[in-house]
């Protein structure tokens, strides 16, 4: 079967720089469609958890951006008493930014008691003593702290508010790992005197059997006559309505990462077209030798594979290493999206890397097989 | 029983509104181990003819039959199966692989058959001392002259100890000296080892080791030239 490795090698090292540019053509595209497909990913990751479907979040009505919503911490105890909900989290957002951005700070404030009730996250670093003792603690998600080489025991500052770090968490969630904690009261009062017994937000904890988009119309039901109106959903749908824009950008960018794939097809395919014309006669001598079409056929496919597999190869193992190295995450409106590689992205990369290897050398595989042999021979 | 049998075997082709026929109802029998030159002027049909009888051609109708086998009836792959095992072609401008090295090219129809490795090895290597060239098995064809470029190509049609070996102007492309030694291991190869040859010249010096000699005309072959052997010198494996 492989008998012919060292010809369909040497055929593809005979013209070294096409076959080395065609490589990183398709490399550079499939890096870029691992890219986008990671943002995808994350994307789903944070609207299909678990906790995205079976969390509620109670928001200002009609308001989107986390420093615009400002709901009284008291509707907690009245959130407490429709049926299904178990707990209340008050929680105060600080963003550095409510634009798109590459490398967004999200600072949570909440009761530091009801922290590690509500979130499964590890410390890998520090106390939770020292974090409950200091009202000015924050524990740093890992993602944050690797892209912003945070430490333990560092003072950071963002706008009014310094914080120190009291340790660094990681959690199943890759959307929690690019957050801080804070204590809720220190945030209130960073935004201002005023601001104390307010909240951006309250997540609402259910049993398993309460159905969340009845308990969100009971809840918005419930405060409907209180001061400020109130907006239930489900975490997942509400996090993907804050970052609609972002979600719109992301579905565009699904786009472009087809244009890649159609860009590696193309670029795999004029290569090996090329190739095959310059060998036409090659390629007749060798099955007037006895080489059956058939063989003819996967030689040539085995180039076109060999291209696109190496290309992808490169590009998949480029987005592994700069999606581990630069920790992204895009985020907006105080919602942040995680860039982690995933073993999903290298199989999808080297698996389109290889079908798209075999579909680009098909027509011309195809057509070396029907070639006129004596007119073959007779080209010089 | 001769080798060849060919009967009533006719090939048209269309060349705008002309329909030019280089074969026309040609009979024609080739016993084992003669030697055949195909003379004749040029669009005579000779390259087609050869081409017929070694199967990358298929005719408008009529037979051909070699060792017993209809190899007008196969089908493609089948008759690639056919060639790698029974055929050895010799072309007029050798025709090497460039990016593999004489001993690669010599061992390219092996591999198409059940043979192991060391078998292979055996068989290159004798074809190899048999063209002279044991001593470049390792060159690429840049690295060769014609004539050792040509030695390579006979090497290769011989090396599956064919049924058959056509050769289409084997020295059509070499200098004088050159194609006297091409046409003294054509004729040792056919003496020595018996095999059958059915080659297409215009040159009467290369038709001259031929046990026989045929002139096509308007598709026919016409009566043999000549019928007589010549007395050829013994092989040089010099380059």
């Amino acid at each position: 079967m492989f008998r012919f490795a060292p010809y369909v090698w040497k055929t593809l090292w005979r013209h070294r720089t096409r076959s080395l540019l065609t490589v990183s053509g398709a490399s550079v595209a499939i890096f870029v469609m691992c890219f986008i497909g990671s943002i995808q990913e994350g994307l789903n990751r944070m609207v299909q958890g678990e906790d995205a479907q079976r969390r509620l979040i109670v928001f200002q009505e009609n308001r989107f951006c986390p420093t615009s919503s400002r709901l009284p911490e008291d509707y907690a105890r009245q959130i407490l008493k429709v049926a299904g909900v178990t707990d209340v989290l008050p929680i105060q957002v600080w963003t550095n930014n409510c634009r798109a951005s590459l490398d967004v700070v999200v600072v949570h404030g909440v009761p530091a008691a009801k922290l590690k009730e509500n979130r499964k996250l590890r410390l890998i670093e520090g106390q939770w003593s020292t974090f409950t003792k200091r009202t000015d603690a924050a524990v740093v998600g890992r993602q944050f702290a690797r892209r912003r080489q945070v430490r333990l025991g560092d003072q950071l500052t963002f706008g009014s508010m310094s914080v120190h770090v009291a340790g660094i968490f990681e959690s199943d969630s890759s959307a929690e790992e690019d957050l801080i904690y804070c204590h809720l009261l220190f945030v209130q009062l960073a935004e201002s005197q005023a601001a104390a017994g307010l909240v951006t937000q309250l997540e609402v904890c259910l049993n398993e059997s309460a159905d969340p988009d009845s308990v969100a119309k009971q809840i918005d039901q419930a405060l409907r006559t209180g001061l400020v109106p109130t907006t239930t959903r489900r975490k997942g749908a509400f996090q993907t309505a804050t970052i609609s824009d972002l979600v719109d950008l992301i579905g565009y960018a699904y786009w472009l990462g087809l244009a890649c794939v159609g860009l590696v097809l193309s670029l795999v395919a004029t290569t090996t077209v090329m190739s095959v014309q310059d060998r036409v006669q090659e390629l007749a001598v060798l099955q007037t030798l006895g080489v059956r079409p058939g063989r003819v056929m996967r030689m040539i496919l085995a180039e076109s594979t060999l291209l696109c597999f190496w290309g992808g190869v490169l590009g998949v193992g480029l987005a592994w290493s700069i999606l581990s190295w630069g920790n992204f995450s895009v985020g907006a409106e105080g919602v942040a999206i995680t860039l982690r590689p995933s073993t999903a992205m290298i199989l999808s990369g080297l698996g389109i890397s290889l079908v798209l290897g075999s579909l680009a050398g098909f027509i011309p595989a195809y057509q070396a097989t029907r070639t006129n042999l004596v007119s073959a021979l007779r080209q010089s | 029983m001769p080798l060849v049998e060919i009967r009533n075997l006719t090939k048209r082709f269309r060349k705008g509104d002309e329909v030019i026929t280089p074969v026309l109802d040609l009979d024609l029998d080739i016993e084992e181990g003669e030697l055949i030159a195909l003379m004749g002027k040029s669009g005579t049909g000779k390259s087609t003819l050869l081409n017929l009888i070694a199967g990358i051609d298929q005719p408008d109708s009529g037979s051909i039959a070699v060792a017993g086998t209809m190899i007008t009836s196969l089908s493609r792959g089948k008759l690639a199966d056919w060639r790698a095992a029974h055929l050895g072609y010799i072309f007029q401008t050798h025709n090497l692989v460039p990016v593999l090295t004489a001993y690669e090219n010599i061992e390219l129809p092996l591999l198409l058959l059940p043979m192991s490795s060391s078998d292979r090895r055996r068989r290159v290597n004798f074809a190899l001392e048999v063209v002279g060239l044991t001593d470049r098995a390792q060159h690429y064809p840049r690295q060769l002259s014609g004539g050792q470029e040509q030695r390579v190509g006979v090497a290769r049609a011989i090396v599956t100890h064919p049924t058959l070996v056509v050769a289409d102007e084997p020295t059509g492309n070499l200098d004088e000296e050159t194609s006297g030694q091409i046409q003294t291991l054509l004729q040792e190869l056919n003496r020595q080892l018996g095999i059958t040859l059915v080659m297409v010249t215009h040159d009467v010096d290369v038709a001259s080791i031929a046990s026989r000699q045929l002139r096509l005309e308007h598709g026919r072959a016409v009566a043999p030239i000549s019928t007589a052997r010549q007395t050829v010198p013994v092989l040089e494996t010099s380059n």
